[in-house]
């Protein structure tokens, strides 16, 4: 059995069956538009970090899928199956306090990667997945980064904001707040720092 | 009765003045870009040229577009975001046009304008749009009653990146050309940093980097090549980013530096693997002009928004995100 599940910007996810379970098997194809140094560089660059950053970031106390083998000619993965959806999928029809519940342990996750100077690189809510226990999950470690700076954990909470604002216009004050407390109580003390570089670094790219 | 348009652009280095009608039809469009002899843009010298060569602009453009000052029903200016020295001197000839005349002015975002004018060309319906100059590197779609900034650059746009390395390398203003025809000759492909981060990027690292390959005597074909690769690579990314995460069919490529044949066919290929249309705004329509301004004044009028002269002070710093985009709603 094979079934592709979703075509990101960099990959495509398929669902497959093996030893009587479900696995995903991510595979990272090549882009026949781009230089092709730069194409096969990226590809296994990511594709060997994802691999990494995936064990990292469970060893720092946040939930990722399991990898169980990795190809770096083909540039694919084979990791656990989560069952479950993408908190972007379901964020609008979620109650509040469920929504709240999410954002801040989203959050939370976030902030137990910076605690361990990892950055997560793409903090959307398309790789969030919530399990049908409720549980949440990161995924997509593609463009993880140790030995984060400041600087870079700022980056990774604009990039929330950034995801918040575009895509849950309407919910986006009170998702970013649960969020940002999921944050900040677990980070302590650093996070004020992170937090106003992450205003800063949103200036920066504006046309002034 | 047609409704006959003028709109004033004037952010930064050009000032533009075209006439469009309310069907959509571009009369005229006229724009003159001060080119320094050497360095970048100084707001003062660029508002300058504006005052000096605006009416003269105008008048080709109505001279164009067979019309009279008395057959324009409405003015539109760029109100930002942009150099506050050149925003205010189109602002003024905006003005004083509308009260002379005596007739209704409309505030247009320069942003806005150049997704909107780059859908009357394309009939693209809802595109995420591509929009790369010397000031402005962003990857905007529409959500929510607004275009939404989905991806841009945390330090320098990707023109200004251009210009700047141009400059080291003794081109003149706009370098993104003469890089564009050096890159064809150049074939080493030398390393760069690459630096995406989530539906953003940043160039700096990037220009440092190739300024570092000239001193090391890197052939400069060799560094165009090396640079067009990466900058485009980095902008074809996060592109697909925001496809992938918008799941929109259309790809729309506008601002000045879409004028690159190099970026089309890497946002080309882009658009094939997500099974999107993709279309490059014309030149003539796609860098900084009137036409885009009086076209978004246009579609505002038909929603009734006009703007009263004693509250069109200019936004230098006017985002994308900030207006609600009644036409569209």
């Amino acid at each position: 059995m094979k079934e592709i599940i979703a075509r990101g910007a960099e990959s495509i996810i398929i669902k497959t069956e093996r030893w009587n379970q479900f696995f995903v098997l991510k595979w990272r194809q090549s882009k026949p538009y781009l230089f092709k140094d730069i194409d096969s560089h990226l590809r296994k660059t990511r594709t060997s970090r994802e691999c990494k950053m995936l064990s990292v970031a469970r060893t720092l106390g946040v939930s990722t899928p399991a990898v169980y083998a990795v190809n770096l000619d083909d540039c694919t993965i084979l990791m656990d199956y989560i069952e479950g959806t993408q908190l972007k999928q379901i964020a609008s029809s979620l109650t509040e306090s469920q929504l709240k519940h999410f954002c801040f342990e989203f959050g939370r996750s976030i902030a137990l990667l910076h605690k361990g100077d990892v950055v997560h690189g793409d903090p959307t809510t398309s790789n969030v997945i919530i399990d049908i226990k409720s549980k949440l999950w990161l995924v997509d470690f593609g463009l993880s980064e140790m030995n984060a700076t400041i600087e870079n954990k700022g980056v990774d909470l604009h990039l929330i904001h950034r995801a918040l604002e575009t895509t849950h216009w309407d919910l986006q004050e009170c998702m970013l707040e649960a969020t940002i407390k999921g944050y900040s109580d677990t980070v302590g003390e650093e996070a004020k720092d992170i937090l106003s570089r992450m205003e800063e670094i949103r200036e920066r790219g504006r046309y002034h | 009765m047609v409704l006959y348009c003028l709109g004033l652009e004037g952010t930064a280095h050009s000032f533009g003045a075209g006439i469009v009608t309310d069907e959509g039809k571009v009369l005229s469009n006229d724009w003159d870009m001060l080119k320094p002899a050497e360095g970048g843009i100084h707001p003062r010298e660029a508002s300058r040229h504006h005052s000096e060569l605006g009416p003269q602009i105008i008048n080709t453009s109505l001279e164009k577009a067979g019309i009279r000052y008395s057959d324009i029903g409405l003015i539109a200016f760029s109100r930002g975001p942009g150099l506050g020295p050149c925003l205010r001197t189109t602002a003024t000839m905006a003005r004083t046009l509308a009260l002379k005349l005596g007739i209704p002015l409309v505030d247009v975002n320069h942003c806005v304008a150049h997704i909107e004018i780059g859908c009357l060309e394309s009939k693209f319906n809802d595109p995420v749009t591509v929009y790369v100059s010397g000031g402005n590197t962003q990857v905007i779609a529409f959500a929510g009653g607004r275009f939404r900034t989905f991806g841009e650059t945390l330090d320098i746009a990707i023109g200004n990146m251009l210009d700047v390395l141009g400059r080291k390398l003794g081109m003149s203003f706009p370098a993104g050309p003469i890089i564009e025809k050096l890159a064809k000759e150049g074939s080493n492909y030398h390393n760069l940093p690459y630096s995406v981060k989530g539906m953003d990027l940043s160039y700096s690292g990037m220009l440092t980097a190739a300024k570092k390959l000239l001193s090391e005597g890197v052939p400069i074909p060799d560094i165009c090549f090396s640079v067009q690769e990466t900058a485009f690579g980095m902008l074809a990314e996060i592109a697909e980013r925001a496809i992938a995460h918008t799941n929109k069919e259309e790809l729309l490529l506008t601002g000045g530096v879409a004028r690159n044949n190099r970026l089309t066919e890497i946002l080309e290929g882009v658009s094939e693997r997500h099974g999107a249309k993709f279309h490059r705004v014309s030149p003539s329509l796609a860098g900084d002009q009137g036409a885009m301004i009086a076209w978004n004044g246009i579609l505002q009028f038909k929603t009734g928004r006009t703007i009263e002269i004693s509250d069109s002070q200019v936004l230098p710093k006017w985002r994308t995100d900030e207006q609600d985009i009644l036409w569209r709603s």
